[in-house]
């Protein structure tokens, strides 16, 4: 069965970014960059498929050598146990884990976290996927994921996506603000 | 042993550049770029600049795009643009100069590649003032200031960046950097670099493997003028205390930042303007006194009034120590840095 909705995103809150400056610099983010997201998630033996699009003017799709210059990137996160909470990026004793595209083309980042700014990305499985294209204004991106235990128990999910032409990287994204629940 | 706690440092090594002799030869500049940033990803890259004061710097308005107010909060800073703000690396017409060919009638000419609209030296001796009455300007050598509350510290959500509890030198942890350049925005002497190529911030790491070995940085040992001196701020043998806490003629740059620079400035003296009719004005300095206060802040008055009186002290045929340390004679003395860490020895 596949569910499709249309989400309403959140800015994350940058509150709850470790350290005192991006709390106090970027206090003022309270609208988020992309308001809306597609998605569509479904399970065909085990497997997951989760598609998602959203609206992005100017994309971002390289760093051209440029330090000044962010990419595009949208991630997928799911629990690992029943208290993780997905805004607060997981805790200590409840992790969460994900999957994080850019748009450089390069293959996706297998992710986990146990709080703000303990990230750790890593080469996702071999049978993780990618596909991403831009059209017309819209970033239309399907992750492929195979079996994925925590979401096979959980059946939850959360979306960020980032827009490299605003900046956005870290905490600065927009986010759901709570877990999709999947049937 | 590392720590992210910036107070929890066992010693702080520090350095004084004494803006009096610095000629603006840049070999500090270069000594640092070809030790340290030879890559493409940070061929934009300084850690070790030698900048024209006043003067919009490297990158261009540095003392404006960080992320702290004039008292010190915390405001959103600014990542420098690559073409207007730190200037691309340059290439230059090589092959065109060494054929002659494409050139056009006459023989070719070097010059770079494209149209370069800022660079690391591009506002080099433009200074202000009037000619001859009172035109003015030094040169300000910069690097990280390895600050005792660093801005790039405060700013890293990954806590990527932490200060070596030995000696208080400021590091990226680069397995930890994941390229959020938060460090880039918040720092307001814009001294870490991001690194395209690898995705992880650079800085200046004052030549940590060579502190190690008891030898100063290479933009200090390669400074032909003499100008840098190295060693701990609690060390009363070494050169940085005395000047620093013994003779206070060694300031910190804009230290109403709130962080703690611990790169030190002996503030330029200048000669004195001249008035209409060519005369000197004993009581007028050429570089203007509200310029030195606002980079160094107002100590800076005391410590020109220190320099001037050892200076008249020296003239005079009396023992100077601080002119003497100043000088340099021997540029041993300049560095005062204990082997720690050699494996053979």
């Amino acid at each position: 069965m596949t569910t499709r909705r249309s989400l309403t995103l959140t800015a994350a809150p940058p509150a709850l970014s470790p350290g005192g400056y991006v709390p106090r610099a970027y206090a003022d983010r309270v609208t988020p960059t992309t308001a809306r997201v597609d998605f569509a998630a479904g399970e065909e033996g085990g497997a997951w498929t989760v598609a998602l699009s959203w609206h992005a003017p100017r994309p971002v799709r390289a760093l051209d050598g440029d330090p000044a210059r962010f990419l595009d990137a949208a991630a997928l996160l799911v629990p690992t146990t029943e208290a993780a909470q997905a805004m607060t990026m997981g805790a200590a004793e409840d992790p969460v884990e994900g999957i994080l595209w850019r748009a450089d083309g390069e293959r996706p980042l297998r992710i986990t976290a146990t709080g703000w700014g303990t990230v750790v990305r890593q080469a996702a499985p071999a049978e993780w996927a990618a596909d991403a294209r831009w059209q017309d204004g819209f970033w239309y991106l399907t992750f492929r994921v195979g079996a994925w235990a925590p979401l096979a128990r959980f059946r939850r999910l959360a979306v960020a996506i980032w827009q490299g032409a605003e900046r956005e990287r870290a905490g600065l994204k927009s986010v759901t603000p709570v877990w999709i629940q999947l049937p | 042993m590392t720590t992210t706690d910036a107070t929890a440092v066992e010693r702080q090594i520090a350095m004084v550049l004494d803006l009096n002799k610095c000629l603006g030869c840049q070999t500090c500049t270069v000594a640092c770029k070809k030790l340290w940033n030879r890559d493409s990803g940070t061929g934009y890259a300084y850690w070790n600049n030698v900048e024209t004061q006043p003067g919009q710097g490297y990158p261009r308005r540095w003392q404006e795009t960080g992320g702290r107010t004039a008292d010190g909060a915390v405001k959103r800073g600014e990542i420098p643009a690559l073409d207007t703000d730190y200037g691309r690396a340059w290439t230059f017409n090589h092959e065109e100069v060494r054929t002659g060919v494409g050139g056009g009638a006459g023989k070719p000419w070097l010059r770079p590649d494209g149209q370069p609209q800022w660079g690391p030296n591009w506002d080099e001796d433009r200074g202000a003032g009037e000619h001859p009455e009172s035109n003015h300007y030094f040169y300000l050598p910069r690097l990280c200031n390895h600050c005792t509350h660093p801005a790039c510290l405060d700013a890293c959500p990954r806590r990527a960046i932490y200060k070596r509890r030995e000696d208080g030198i400021v590091l990226v942890d680069q397995d930890r950097c994941y390229g959020y350049r938060f460090c880039v925005e918040a720092c307001p002497y814009k001294k870490v670099f991001f690194d395209p190529q690898r995705n992880v911030s650079t800085k200046c790491i004052f030549c940590l493997p060579r502190i190690e070995e008891g030898v100063a940085p290479a933009c200090a040992r390669q400074c032909p003028g003499r100008l840098r001196f190295v060693g701990y701020l609690d060390d009363p043998a070494g050169p940085i205390w005395k000047l620093v806490e013994k003779w206070k003629v060694a300031l910190p740059l804009h230290p109403e930042l709130g962080l703690g620079p611990n790169v030190f400035y002996v503030p330029p003296v200048g000669p004195v303007a001249f008035d209409g009719a060519g005369r000197l004005v004993e009581d007028a300095p050429r570089i203007p006194n509200e310029l030195l206060e606002r980079l160094f802040g107002p100590r800076v008055h005391e410590a020109l009034r220190t320099v001037r009186e050892e200076r008249a002290r020296r003239r005079r045929g009396e023992p100077s120590e601080l002119m003497d340390l100043l000088i340099a004679y021997d540029w041993n003395q300049s560095f005062r840095l204990p082997v720690r860490a050699r494996e053979v020895l």
